[in-house]
């Protein structure tokens, strides 16, 4: 009995996969390539380096804007004087008692840093700085 | 100054400030975003939409948020020190062909496109036209400015790179040379720059360049892989290419994806090649990089009216005139038969083509003129480059905004 289950099994998986017919063949192979495991491969990661992080603290607020100066610097991006224009006369209109400063640092040629000179002049007469546009 | 300072920024640049200000150690920066553009407002409407307006992030209103930023006790993670790990993920990656380009894609090590799979074999048998050593340095890339921080990266880094965007490994001292410069070629940019490569000496033809029909079209093997090795190089080894953060060009650049590499057509040209212009040695093997807006036919511009008779050479001049030097000067593109008009019109080197074009001596800085503009003083066609390229079935060529920046010996790298 058991001889004749195992002969009847071998004949269907004859059946199911070695015979082919007309228009089946793509099919059985398409079976066969996808029971396939498709190989593991090991490729390389491409990415460069980028440097180190070290984090800086963030330099110590205000308790009040009262009696205090703050620097308006205007980087060069289009429209920022407009801007900081509006931001001043909000300011005077706000806190009336704070001290403004208006700093076009504008090289002629587009966007700038912040010159070496008027960073030493904001730290020895102000107290917080806005800088902008940084678009 | 150790004083508290706040930068104004668009909202639309949070993604990107975040992360320069995480590169620069402070990642919990206090910025001040507000809804833009600005350029372009009168005061009114910055008064309106700024002033009077909200922080589109927070909902807050901008102006007394400021005040917070300027005056609200400093947080214990605003206060932080020490160093931020870097994670970079393991130096291989095992899977199936199928698991390994999702990966990559999702990991963005692609321009969106399929790569060929960078294996350890591939990788080698791309080192081996070069001599030199796999862990040397190439270069140092960001993408453009301080808006991305500087990577490192190796010669084998640039080889798994070669490999990625389908080189041939006779490319890679092409590929080498691109990437020694530090110049990306996918720039931050918003105003969306591209760049190029132009290509002079023997190696054209010994690595199949293609410099005559279709030259500065994408279907040829090595102008189109030597780029988008370059392009991924930049995305991979100089961490460019992201959109939001170091890609925000406002309406990008297609020219990103491959660049322009050109082989010039020094066979048919009728003057000494860029490189020979640029000092080098006749036949030397040497690529010259570009930056700009890039290149369109010249029937975009009025002055090419076509008609039986045609003076290209006052053509060129009046669409010179015609550009914004500013940034990037001005680029002609010249098939071989309108190099020859110009030839045959008198000019029989570039440097007294240029000098007729400019109105300038050679050597001589383009002079301020036209309207001044914020941004700076707008120059006129500005730097004038001429490259000879292309087919010779038709009297066409290409101009644009690209200006030459380095030129490098490309034979260093084998």
């Amino acid at each position: 009995m058991k001889l004749r289950i195992a002969l009847i099994a071998v004949l269907c998986i004859g059946l199911v996969c070695g015979v082919s017919m007309p228009g089946s063949r793509t099919y059985a192979q398409g079976n066969r390539a996808a029971s396939t495991a498709m190989p593991k491969i090991t490729v390389l990661n491409p990415m460069g380096t980028p440097p180190p992080i070290t984090l800086i603290p963030q330099a110590p607020r205000l308790d009040t804007l009262d009696g205090k100066t703050i620097y308006f610097i205007n980087t060069g991006y289009i429209g920022t004087d407009r801007l900081m224009a509006e931001m001043m006369d909000w300011f005077k209109a706000n806190y009336p008692k704070t001290n403004l400063v208006y700093k076009d640092n504008r090289s002629g040629a587009g966007l700038s840093e912040v010159s070496k000179e008027l960073w030493a002049e904001m730290s020895e007469k102000g107290d917080a700085a806005i800088v902008g546009l940084g678009h | 100054m150790k004083k508290p300072a706040v930068p104004l920024i668009l909202n639309d640049f949070e993604k990107q400030e975040k992360e320069v200000a995480t590169n620069l150690g402070m990642p919990n920066f206090r910025i001040q975003y507000f809804r833009g553009p600005v350029w372009g407002k009168t005061r009114e409407q910055l008064r309106k939409q700024i002033i009077q307006g909200n922080n589109p992030i927070s909902g807050k209103p901008v102006m007394t948020e400021l005040v917070g930023l300027l005056t609200k006790p400093l947080t214990a993670e605003e206060q932080k020190t020490g160093e931020i790990q870097r994670d970079l993920g393991p130096r291989t990656y095992t899977g199936t062909h199928d698991e390994l380009q999702k990966l990559f894609l999702e990991k963005r090590y692609t321009d969106f496109l399929p790569v060929v799979l960078p294996t350890e074999d591939k990788v080698a048998e791309m080192l081996k036209f070069t001599s030199h050593r796999s862990d040397e340095v190439l270069g140092r890339m960001n993408p453009g400015s301080e808006a991305g921080e500087t990577w490192t990266y190796t010669v084998k880094d640039a080889a798994v790179n070669a490999v990625m965007a389908g080189a041939k490994p006779e490319y890679f001292p092409v590929i080498l040379a691109l990437g020694s410069t530090g110049m990306t070629a996918v720039n931050v940019s918003d105003n969306g720059f591209m760049s190029g490569a132009v290509i002079n000496g023997k190696i054209r033809d010994e690595i199949g360049l293609n410099y005559e029909e279709g030259a500065v079209g994408p279907y040829a093997h090595a102008n189109t892989t030597i780029g988008r090795a370059w392009g991924l190089l930049s995305i991979n080894g100089g961490n460019c290419g992201k959109v939001g953060t170091t890609y925000m060009g406002t309406i990008g650049n297609p020219m990103n994806l491959i660049g322009i590499i050109v082989a010039e057509n020094e066979q048919r040209s009728p003057f000494a090649p860029l490189s020979v212009r640029r000092g080098f040695k006749e036949g030397e093997n040497v690529v010259t990089l570009f930056m700009g807006w890039g290149i369109l036919s010249a029937k975009n511009w009025a002055a090419t009216v076509w008609g039986p008779n045609m003076n290209y050479p006052e053509i060129i001049k009046e669409i010179y005139n015609t550009q914004d030097g500013h940034l990037f000067g001005t680029c002609a593109v010249l098939s071989p038969p309108i190099a020859n008009f110009v030839k045959d019109a008198g000019f029989d080197t570039v440097e007294k083509f240029t000098e007729w074009v400019t109105d300038l001596k050679p050597g001589a800085k383009p002079a301020a003129r036209g309207p001044e503009i914020n941004m700076g003083v707008r120059k006129t066609g500005g730097v004038f480059t001429v490259i000879v390229t292309g087919g010779s079935n038709n009297n066409y060529f290409s101009v644009g905004g690209m200006v030459p920046a380095q030129s490098v010996q490309i034979d260093k790298w084998r």
